[in-house]
């Protein structure tokens, strides 16, 4: 086994010893107190023992010390034939001493004087008599002395003097005090146990109380896991009390802290450092050591710094972009006048931001300070390269159309007169490009429109199996025209969502318009409604050519259609499914989607559904 | 707590789904400032799957909010349910928040 630590120990003991609580100290502490009477009762009788045995040494020399004179004083009253006196002292030192028996006699049965005069069968005493040695005296029995001295009457013969007396008078005593302390020994454990029977109550709950307290040091806060059961005493209904009122005061404490922080947050500092902090754009003064004087809030939050780790700074060491550098050293060091702006493109956590760096002299007496104004403009150079793109796709996408219109246009005026088959055919592809224009424009105009912010959306009762429905019958025909199998799989019971009803069909209408149109003949087309983690999920899985995996996240931007040739030979926007996601995404839901190449995709709309409903 | 994060455009969109409270609060807070951290503060909270936020939560809000302030910014909540809302305003601290109906017209406010 290995090494034991004092604390592993101590650990232990309070596992197995304590861990049965309460009741348990309370058992232990009765069965040690019946220990500890024993052993009280136990030695008592040991005392009262030798007290005893003292006892009864004493008496037996006190019993012999009397015989030995009384046995001399008798000698010499025999001699003297003071038969009376003899009797009488006999008589009184046998009750003195509390004789069973205390007499004189010559020979057995020849008794001259006894406790008891009645037993006295010589009454003189003989010239001489023939002494006769007396039986061997019979063994001193337990609690009992025999004594007997021969007395020698000189001319007449041997007497004997015969005692027995009781040597344990003071058994009685001894077995009364043995009671005594049995019965004030088995007393105490009746009043320990009476005492345990009626605190028992208070014990369990204080026990449970413990357990609660044991639980609150392990970590568990919740009154509700804390409280215990009220029918257990005052002290459980006691500690009920205390744990709500300690709610009650986290509570209050939580709601004070909240105002205080509030409060704190609503005082508003003053002076220039506040109102050059309440500013967006980073504010920095550089001295012309280099070194920063001065940064704003918002500067510490361009360079990505702690604000205590900017004041004094060396400005090189913060900014990595040698163009700024070179502007600020220019300005500070070289006493330059020239106001410089930079702009330098910043990789943060989530794509490319751009911040510009305005670098201005601040001149004061013949110290040159810079100036260095630091905004973020990424939004801006966003916008200005979506609305690039944006001009450049529009120009194509509509001028493709405008030139097919013109040019079927004049074919038509050329042609019309001798063909008019063909005047037939122009007017049917004009009539087409012109739809197709209506088409891009409509779509544009939805996008702009989200992309502005202006569009509104209405909170309609949107019945998703009347709208399912009507895009069944929608794409029905076009689904049989090309022998594509379009299935739609439909829970019993759907749903009514809060949306705006025709622009979540617009891009449902988008979904799946596109599976159709990127599924070859003889495919399937299948739509699936759920309902999960309290969205309803409308997933659109279609037998298409895919998607590659480097365009998957590109298809939702504007105008963006895939390089695959297929692609290409099919009419289409490059707006729908972008106008799709951000519908989506205005009613608080995404589209995503999944897919592989030559095999298919799934386009997944999720929309919130109402939390009763969810 | 699932916390869910959309582009748009140049802005992060961050989407918290779940009541905000005391045991979501620290999760919350990381993935708030990280965002804010790359993208120098170019963040909208979407608040539309957030059911109601306790103190806790209102005190992370209000600690980053701080934080942006510190940096002449704000931090830009949007789609609020009425309950948060009602908490915002009781504790009179919806000030300190820039508060959009949708996500569109937070997303713009930056430009």
């Amino acid at each position: 086994m290995a090494h034991l630590s004092w604390k592993q120990i101590r650990a232990w003991m309070r596992c197995h010893l304590f861990a049965r609580g309460e009741r348990g100290i309370a058992t232990i502490g009765i069965a040690a107190a019946a220990i500890l009477l024993a052993g009280v009762g136990a030695s008592g009788w040991w005392m009262l023992s030798c007290a005893n045995n003292a006892g009864i040494e004493s008496r037996a020399e006190e019993l012999q010390t009397t015989g030995v004179m009384l046995a001399r004083s008798a000698e010499v009253m025999l001699s003297n034939n003071e038969l009376t006196a003899l009797r009488q002292l006999i008589s009184e030192t046998g009750k003195k001493l509390r004789l069973t028996e205390c007499r004189i006699v010559l020979k057995p049965q020849q008794i001259i004087a006894d406790i008891d005069p009645t037993r006295i069968n010589e009454v003189h005493l003989p010239a001489t008599w023939i002494s006769e040695p007396l039986a061997a005296s019979p063994a001193t029995g337990s609690g009992n002395i025999i004594l007997r001295y021969p007395l020698n009457v000189e001319g007449r013969g041997r007497a004997y003097l015969q005692m027995a007396g009781s040597t344990s008078n003071s058994l009685i005593a001894w077995w009364a005090a043995q009671s005594g302390v049995a019965l004030i020994g088995a007393a105490g454990l009746g009043v320990l146990l009476l005492v345990y029977r009626r605190n028992r109550e208070h014990l369990v709950g204080m026990e449970v109380i413990h357990n609660a307290l044991q639980s609150y040091g392990a970590g568990e806060s919740s009154p509700e896991a804390l409280g215990v059961d009220p029918r257990l005493g005052s002290r459980a209904e006691a500690w009920n009390r205390m744990l709500a009122e300690l709610a009650d005061l986290r509570q209050r404490v939580s709601v004070a802290r909240a105002n205080i922080s509030g409060g704190a947050r609503r005082s508003t500092a003053t002076g220039l450092e506040s109102a050059c902090d309440a500013m967006s754009h980073g504010l920095i003064l550089v001295d012309e050591t280099m070194r920063v004087r001065f940064a704003n809030g918002a500067a510490s939050v361009f360079l990505n710094t702690r604000r205590e780790d900017l004041a004094g700074a060396d400005i090189s060491n913060l900014i990595a972009d040698e163009k700024i550098r070179a502007a600020i050293r220019a300005i500070t060091v070289e006493k330059s006048r020239r106001p410089v702006t930079v702009e330098m493109e910043h990789q943060g956590g989530s794509g490319i931001g751009v911040l510009r760096f305005s670098i201005r002299p601040a001149r004061k007496g013949d110290s040159s300070a810079a100036t260095i104004v630091i905004e973020d403009v990424t939004q801006q150079r966003m916008a200005e390269r979506a609305r690039h793109s944006f001009i450049t796709q529009v120009t194509h996408e509509l001028r493709t159309p405008l030139t097919n219109i013109r040019l079927y246009t004049e074919t038509a005026i050329d042609e019309g007169e001798s063909n008019p088959a063909s005047r037939a055919n122009c007017l049917n592809i004009i009539n087409q490009e012109s739809r197709r224009l209506e088409r891009i424009v409509g779509d544009m105009l939805s996008v702009a429109e989200v992309e502005a912010g202006s569009c509104t959306i209405r909170k309609d009762d949107v019945h998703i199996d009347v709208l399912c429905e009507e895009l069944r019958s929608d794409y029905m025909a076009q689904a049989a025209e090309k022998q594509i199998k379009l299935e739609f799989a439909l829970p019993p019971k759907m749903p009514v969502v809060k949306a705006d009803r025709d622009k979540i069909a617009v891009a449902l209408h988008n979904l799946l318009g596109n599976a159709l149109k990127y599924t070859s003949n003889g495919g399937k087309v299948t739509v699936t409604v759920d309902m999960r983690d309290g969205n309803l999920v409308i997933e659109v899985t279609d037998t298409g050519i895919g998607i590659r995996p480097d365009e998957i996240e590109r298809i939702f931007e504007k105008f963006v259609r895939s390089r695959d040739p297929r692609v290409g030979k099919i009419v289409g926007t490059g707006l729908g499914l972008t106008l799709a996601r951000e519908v989506m995404r205005l009613h608080g839901g995404d589209v995503v989607v999944q897919s592989e190449l030559d095999r298919g995709s799934t386009f997944t709309a999720s929309l919130p559904l109402p939390s009763e409903a969810a | 707590m699932k916390i869910g994060q959309q582009q748009h455009g140049a802005v992060m969109l961050l989407k918290p789904e779940g009541p905000l409270t005391e045991p979501e609060v620290r999760e919350f807070s990381t993935a708030l400032r990280e965002l804010l951290l790359g993208s120098m503060g170019r963040v909208v909270v979407e608040m539309s799957a957030v059911p109601f936020v306790d103190s806790a939560g209102l005190e992370a809000l209000l600690d980053v909010s701080d934080e942006q302030s510190a940096g002449g910014r704000s931090l830009k909540l949007c789609g609020i349910n009425k309950t948060v809302r009602q908490v915002l305003e009781l504790t009179e601290v919806d000030a300190h928040f820039d508060l959009y109906e949708d996500v569109n017209s937070a997303v713009r406010s930056f430009s």
